[in-house]
C-alpha cells in the first residue's frame, strides 16, 4: 500500500503506477527507484539501483533451490518470480520446523499467490486512494519512511551497521556527482565496508558459529 | 533539475525493474548445479540492499528539496519525521505505527517550525 501511495505522490500517473506494481512486484526496489524516476536520473542508474536492492533475492533463490530442484524449469521460474521476503521467510520457517507438506511446490504456490493478491490489492488501493489526496499533505514522504522501516530492523548485525553508515556518509559527500552517481558510490562503499567488517569478525576470536 | 522520467522511457524503466526482479529471484532456481554461492559473495549480497537503501534515505532526509544542501538542524521536518519513525522502531516492529508517528511528526514540523 505504501509503495502505491508513494508512487502516485512521487508524481507517477495512476496507470503507470499500477503497471509498475503488477510487473515489478518488489516494494523496496520500487521505493528505491522512485526518487530517481522523479529526479529524471538516467535509465540505467534507475534499473541498476532496483537491481542492487533486489540482490538479496539471489540468496533466497539459492536457499530454495534444494527444495524445488526436481521441478520443470517453468515451475521453478514461476515460484521464483512470485517469491517475496515474506513468503520466503514463511517457507524457511516451515522448513526448519520440518512441517512442510508433501506437495511443497503446491503449498508454496498457494502461499505466494495469496500474498500476491493481497499485496496487489493494497498497492492499487494506495495508488487510487492517494490520487485523491492533495500533494500539499506531503504523503510522498511515506516512501522514505517505509524505507526507514525496512532498513531499521536489519541494523542489528555489525556489518549491516558499518555498511549502512559508510554508504550514508559516502552518498552525502558524493551527492553533487551527476546522474545520481553518488548513490552508487555510497552503495559500493557500504558493501565493501560490510564485507570487510564481516571478514574481521570471522577472523577475531571468539569466532561466531557458522550456520549453513 | 531535469524532468521526471515519463512516457516510453518510464515504460523501459518498468520493464528493466521487472527483469531485475525476475533475474534475482529465479537466479539459483534456474541455474545449473555447478553454480555455488561462496561465503564472501553471500555476505556482499546480503548487505547490498541495506547499504543501497541507506545511500538513498540519508541524502533524501538531510539534503531535501528545494535547496539540496546538507541540513542537519533539528528544524528539518524530514529529520524530525525520520527520527520519530526510528524511535518507534526501537520500541515496536509495527510498521503502521512507525509510518503514522513519522508522518505526524513530519507534518507538525512542516506546519509549525
Amino acid at each position: 500500500m505504501i509503495s502505491g501511495v508513494a508512487m502516485v505522490k512521487g508524481g507517477l500517473a495512476v496507470p503507470w503506477a499500477i503497471m509498475m506494481s503488477l510487473l515489478v512486484y518488489a516494494g523496496s526496489a520500487q521505493l528505491a527507484a522512485l526518487p530517481l524516476i522523479v529526479a529524471g536520473a538516467p535509465l540505467w542508474v534507475i534499473v541498476a539501483t532496483g537491481l542492487i536492492t533486489n540482490l538479496r533475492f539471489v540468496i533466497y533463490s539459492a536457499a530454495l533451490r534444494p527444495y524445488f530442484v526436481d521441478l520443470p524449469w517453468q515451475k521453478r521460474a514461476a515460484l521464483g518470480f512470485f517469491m517475496t521476503d515474506f513468503t520466503f521467510t514463511r517457507f524457511m520457517r516451515s522448513a526448519q520446523e520440518d512441517s512442510l507438506p508433501v506437495r511443497t511446490d503446491a503449498w508454496f504456490a498457494g502461499v505466494c499467490s495469496s500474498n500476491w493478491i493481497t499485496w496487489q490489492l493494497s498497492a492499487i488501493t494506495g495508488i487510487i486512494g492517494a490520487s485523491y489526496v492533495p500533494t500539499e499533505w506531503g504523503l510522498e514522504f511515506t516512501g522514505t519512511l517505509a524505507l526507514v522501516a525496512l532498513v531499521g530492523p536489519s541494523l542489528t548485525a555489525r556489518p549491516a551497521i558499518v555498511g549502512a553508515a559508510a554508504a550514508a556518509v559516502v552518498a552525502l559527500v558524493a551527492y553533487p556527482l551527476p546522474f545520481k552517481l553518488g548513490l552508487f558510490c555510497g552503495a559500493i562503499a557500504g558493501i565493501v565496508a560490510a564485507t570487510l567488517t564481516d571478514a574481521v569478525e570471522q577472523r577475531s576470536p571468539p569466532a561466531p558459529a557458522e550456520e549453513t | 533539475m531535469t524532468e521526471p522520467v515519463a512516457g516510453l522511457a518510464l515504460g523501459v524503466v518498468i520493464v528493466g525493474l521487472a527483469l531485475s526482479t525476475f533475474v534475482t529471484r529465479t537466479s539459483f532456481l534456474l541455474a545449473g548445479a555447478k553454480l555455488r554461492l561462496g561465503h564472501r559473495a553471500e555476505v556482499a549480497l546480503r548487505y547490498a540492499p541495506v547499504c543501497t537503501l541507506a545511500a538513498i534515505i540519508v541524502p533524501d532526509i538531510l539534503m531535501h528539496p528545494p535547496a539540496h544542501v546538507l541540513d542537519l538542524s533539528l528544524l528539518n521536518p524530514r529529520l524530525i519525521g525520520a527520527l520519530a519513525a526510528g524511535a518507534w522502531l526501537c520500541w515496536s516492529r509495527n510498521i503502521v505505527g512507525c509510518l503514522g508517528l513519522g508522518m505526524a511528526a513530519y507534518s507538525l514540523a512542516r506546519l509549525y517550525l
